[in-house]
């Protein structure tokens, strides 16, 4: 779920949705999601000064979170 | 929830918490925290009430008519907003509720608004930044549209209790001659402050810090 919210936002936000990638690597206590877009897009996930990650964060930190581990968005490049 | 009052007699505490709340007086429960005294010497007594009430039938419904989107970009907004909040595995209806020229306000609503908004508006003010990135990419930078989120109109009445803060710090600051930091705040939020107190001659405001969450400081600058 946490996936689809992230690949939701990236593919709105990107000029190349077929670009987007979530990867979800699930840990003892952490659950990391990897995003990976295309080169020419990475500006446009992290926003300046990493305002849209940021952004992104929040809203994921703010999901309906029923596996209780930490949601880590890690952007990369 | 619980809020407190304060009176000069007890009914006077009560009378301010039925006006506030907007409740009648048989919908809150009151609890007497302090009691009425004789004003000792030239200090009158006042009386502090706490009014316990249910907060599921006080919602703060956004009591603006909801406006038909006109355009496909009004749509996709809506959308957009709409199948976020989904992702986040929450039911909301996202309607536009006011279209003035280069700004749209759409309203959230949703039993799940307390966590949509988030602590001091963070969960819907990273919202309502996508949403305008989004809106800039759709749009292809052609609209100069600024899109505000509400819901509950948190809006309001944040601002409400901004000007609020800022004229209680306002009242301590000349009082004790000095100055008061305020939390840090985003710039709309700091902007409002400022604007506040300006026509004020006995203090002044200055932001300190650095980023997007600067924080005012309210200066007492006396009488002149």
């Amino acid at each position: 779920m946490e996936k689809e919210l992230v690949e939701y936002i990236a593919r709105s936000l990107v000029d190349d949705p077929e670009g987007v990638e979530v990867n979800r690597i699930d840990g003892e206590k952490s659950t990391i999601l990897e995003l990976r877009v295309s080169e020419s897009d990475v500006g446009k996930v992290i926003g300046k000064h990493g305002r849209i990650a940021k952004a992104v964060r929040t809203i994921l930190s703010a999901s309906a979170n029923k596996s209780g581990k930490r949601l880590v968005l890690e952007i990369l490049d | 929830m619980i809020k407190e009052f304060e009176g000069k007699t007890e009914k006077d505490a009560i009378q301010k918490a039925v006006s506030e709340l907007g409740l009648t007086q048989d919908q809150f429960e009151v609890e007497i925290l302090s009691a009425e005294k004789s004003g000792f010497l030239f200090k009158k007594g006042t009386v502090r009430i706490r009014a316990h009430f249910d907060d599921s039938q006080f919602t703060f419904k956004d009591e603006r008519p909801d406006l038909e989107p006109e355009n496909d970009l009004e749509k996709k907004l809506i959308d957009f907003t709409t199948n976020v909040i989904k992702n986040m595995g929450y039911e909301a209806v996202v309607t536009l509720k006011e279209r003035e020229q280069e700004k749209l306000i759409f309203s959230i609503e949703s039993d799940n608004s307390a966590i949509l908004i988030g602590r001091k508006g963070k969960n819907i003010d990273a919202l309502q930044l996508l949403v305008n990135v989004y809106e800039s990419r759709i749009s292809e930078g052609k609209s100069q549209n600024r899109v505000i989120l509400d819901a509950e109109n948190y809006r309001r009445r944040r601002e409400e209790n901004l000007i609020k803060i800022a004229e209680k710090t306002a009242e301590a600051v000349i009082r004790s001659k000095s100055s008061k930091l305020l939390e840090p705040m985003n710039p709309f939020e700091r902007r409002l402050i400022h604007t506040t107190l300006n026509d004020r001659n006995d203090v002044m405001t200055k932001s300190e810090g650095e980023g997007l969450f600067k924080r005012v400081r309210i200066i007492y600058k006396g009488s002149r």
